[in-house]
């Protein structure tokens, strides 16, 4: 048996590795919560609905990357119709309204993806430039979870240059802190928030085509996901990046470290830890609002 | 400010919770609402209830389990000893509050005298608790041995081999393949279906001296299996024997392949469903895995057969094991039935209690005692990509055995009276 100083890094390094994927998962949710204040509970659905697109890419094309690069992009223009159509004119109504729309979607989404797909799982391999395993001394560990948390890292990044230093990033980052102001100045909010669903849902299909090597398909895992998105939100700090990042650090590697010394305490953990940091702090690490 | 956010934070989960109730039981009215008929039935029907998930953590199940159950009763032309059998559904949702909720209704509004189901070992001691209050025949195919052994009663009716003739066919067949192979690694479904069998994987092991490094349990409904991978991995075991079951187990085994274990080193599926599961994953995924089974659809007996071919023909595709278990229970209890020349429960019971014969499995033989079926269990090997002769070549069937527990080792000390 390994001795303890060498079992506790790999879990950690594995904790890294799943938290920044966590961190992925929910960065949609913040950014859509964060400016639209709808927790949007089709995220799950959209997540789904990249991974199924990402398999329908596969089978046309035997690409990979390809899929990677359409599927999230269909989601994308798909969800701002969506907005624009149909959840646009609910917000006069009251967020309650919102908010159960978007759990209406998905629920729709999920059953047309049985519609379509079937109600039993796929599993999609790891491109093969990406399979295998990589040597880091202590353990091997797969070449394709590294892969992810390096993009999870390049896309947080990404996402945080497109807000802090590009004008439509100010203009949403204004409109997070206060609609209002950001729609006397003579910006169109509505049009913000378009484009930000379609950019948290962008997010979200995103991280369902590159976890699907990781967790494989099937038509609930929109439903199995969504309460780690949830939690990443809620203790990061509902529309913080940052946040987001921390918190899904956090949940990684808790239930990495909570799965070697008690196996069967990793899920409710993860919940355990965010209902104590959120007792002490209820906006959330990084929440200011 | 800090307050908003609170009561934000709570609306928003509050609201999440009732979503999740809302979703729950917005699809149980579906399931009940497609079966018909209000108030009590004519006494002439003889009212089946099928128990199976649609929905939960082992909803890919449902659906095939219905048809297994249908193939049977469309096989007796939905009539036995001359009277119309009418065919219940209900959907447990994978829980045990829904299902014994669900059974209750369908005995109370549907008149069901037969509970066949469910499928989750937990959800299956909370429905026999219903069936034995009441008095209504219940059959159940899982890995809980508590159903033919400490919780044994008059109503209850096990399918599925016992987890000790499991294990000892898994343990006994693996080592006859791969005879250096004793250090073993377990990681087991954190409930009533996994505890049976760890239980008997570690007393059956140290008869053909294997050595349990280590054995760790995971919640029921596990996503993320990297941290159990490595811990399993890091241990150095000759071999990995998992316990779990549908997505769990599937889950499972391609982090366990991300990893790089299989197909280098072996891995077990103690308790698989077979074809169910192994669909769902990709041929490099099963290299080197060996599954330990309940049915396989290469069975050669003449009902497994039979069976298999109008399955196949019906929907394209081999059965597995649920399918096939909801089928043969459903095949037993009409032949009880048959066999008591009557639909009364306590008849049917008494007709099935020492019941023998060849059916789906070949021989099988119902233990009064303990209303174990005493049959056997199945060993594959699943094949290499380039071995499949089509895309539902899985496996070879590489062994059965049908050990039974020791009587010393039942917790069935009275199976009590009617």
């Amino acid at each position: 048996m390994p001795d303890l100083a060498a079992t506790v890094t790999i879990q950690l390094f594995n904790g890294l590795v799943v938290g920044m994927i966590y961190a992925l998962i929910g960065i949609g949710l913040t950014l859509i919560l964060g400016l639209l204040d709808i927790p949007n509970f089709a995220h799950g659905a959209l997540y789904a609905l990249g991974a199924y697109l990402l398999l329908q890419l596969l089978g046309l094309t035997g690409s990979f990357w390809l899929g990677l690069l359409i599927a999230p992009v269909v989601v994308f223009i798909l969800s701002m119709l969506l907005e624009r159509l149909l959840i646009r004119p609910l917000y006069p109504v009251g967020s309650n309204y919102v908010l159960l729309f978007t759990f209406a979607v998905s629920v729709i989404v999920q059953e047309l993806i049985i519609l379509v797909w079937g109600p039993v799982g796929f599993s999609v391999l790891p491109p093969s430039i990406l399979a295998g395993s990589v040597e880091l001394g202590l353990f091997s560990y797969p070449r394709y979870h590294i892969f992810v948390m390096l993009v999870s890292v390049a896309v947080i990044l990404a996402l945080w240059l497109l807000l802090e230093r590009t004008r439509y990033g100010a203009i949403m980052r204004a409109g997070i802190e206060n609609k209002t102001m950001v729609s006397a100045l003579g910006i169109d909010v509505y049009r913000l928030f378009t484009l930000g669903f379609g950019l948290g849902a962008y997010l979200a299909a995103l991280a369902g085509v590159l976890m699907a090597p990781i967790r494989g398909l099937m038509p609930y895992m929109g439903v199995d996901i969504l309460p780690f998105a949830f939690v990443v939100v809620a203790l990061g700090g509902l529309g913080n990046i940052i946040g987001a990042i921390a918190a899904g650090l956090i949940i990684g590697v808790t239930q990495s470290l909570t799965t070697q010394f008690w196996p069967q305490g990793s899920t409710i953990t993860i919940f355990a830890v965010m209902a104590a940091i959120l007792l002490i702090r209820p906006q959330g690490l990084f929440g200011a609002r | 400010m800090k307050e908003v956010t609170r009561r934000e934070f709570l609306k928003l989960v509050g609201t999440a919770a009732g979503i999740a109730g809302l979703e729950s039981a917005a699809f149980g009215c579906q399931v009940a609402g497609q079966v018909g008929g209000p108030g009590p039935q004519p006494p002439q029907e003889v009212p089946m209830l099928g128990i199976w998930p649609f929905t939960g953590a082992f909803a890919d199940v449902g659906p095939v389990l219905d048809r297994g159950m249908s193939l049977a009763l469309e096989e007796w032309g939905y009539k036995v000893i001359g009277r119309p059998i009418k065919y219940v559904k209900r959907d447990d949702e994978t829980k045990a509050d829904t299902a014994t909720r669900r059974v209750e209704e369908a005995i109370e509004t549907e008149g069901v005298k037969y509970v066949i189901g469910p499928w989750s070992s937990g959800v299956a001691l909370a429905v026999s608790e219903v069936a034995k209050r009441r008095k209504v025949l219940h059959f159940f195919s899982g890995g809980t041995e508590d159903i033919s052994g400490k919780r044994c009663h008059r109503y209850s009716f096990q399918w599925a081999a016992h987890a000790y003739t499991a294990a000892d066919t898994v343990i006994k067949t693996f080592l006859r393949e791969n005879p250096g192979a004793k250090r073993w690694y377990l990681l087991i479904a954190d409930y009533a279906f996994g505890w049976s069998l760890e239980k008997y994987l570690k007393l059956v092991g140290e008869k053909y001296g294997v050595q349990v490094l280590g054995a760790d349990r995971h919640p029921l409904g596990e996503r993320e299996f990297s941290g159990y991978v490595s811990k399993a991995v890091g241990a150095r075991p000759d071999v990995v024997a998992m316990v779990n079951f549908g997505q769990d187990a599937i889950q499972a085994v391609r982090t366990f392949y991300n990893f790089g274990w299989q197909p280098k080193q072996p891995l077990i599926m103690t308790w698989s469903a077979g074809v169910e599961e192994l669909v769902q994953l990709e041929p490099e995924m099963r290299e080197n895995v060996w599954v330990g089974t309940n049915f396989y659809y290469t069975i050669d007996t003449p009902v497994a057969r039979e069976f298999v071919k109008r399955y196949r023909e019906k929907y394209g595709e081999p059965p597995g094991y649920a399918p096939a278990a909801a089928y043969g229970m459903t095949r037993l209890v009409l032949r009880g039935i048959e066999k008591a020349k009557s639909a009364e429960v306590p008849d049917v019971i008494q007709a099935l209690e020492g019941w023998e014969g060849e059916d789906l499995l070949g021989k099988m033989r119902i233990d009064p005692r303990t209303h174990q079926t005493l049959r056997p269990y199945f060993f594959l090997r699943c094949k290499k990509k380039s071995e499949m002769k089509d895309q539902w070549d899985f496996a070879d069937l590489i062994g059965t055995g049908d050990t039974p527990q020791p009587r010393e080792l039942n917790g069935c000390q009275d199976i009590g009276s009617l």
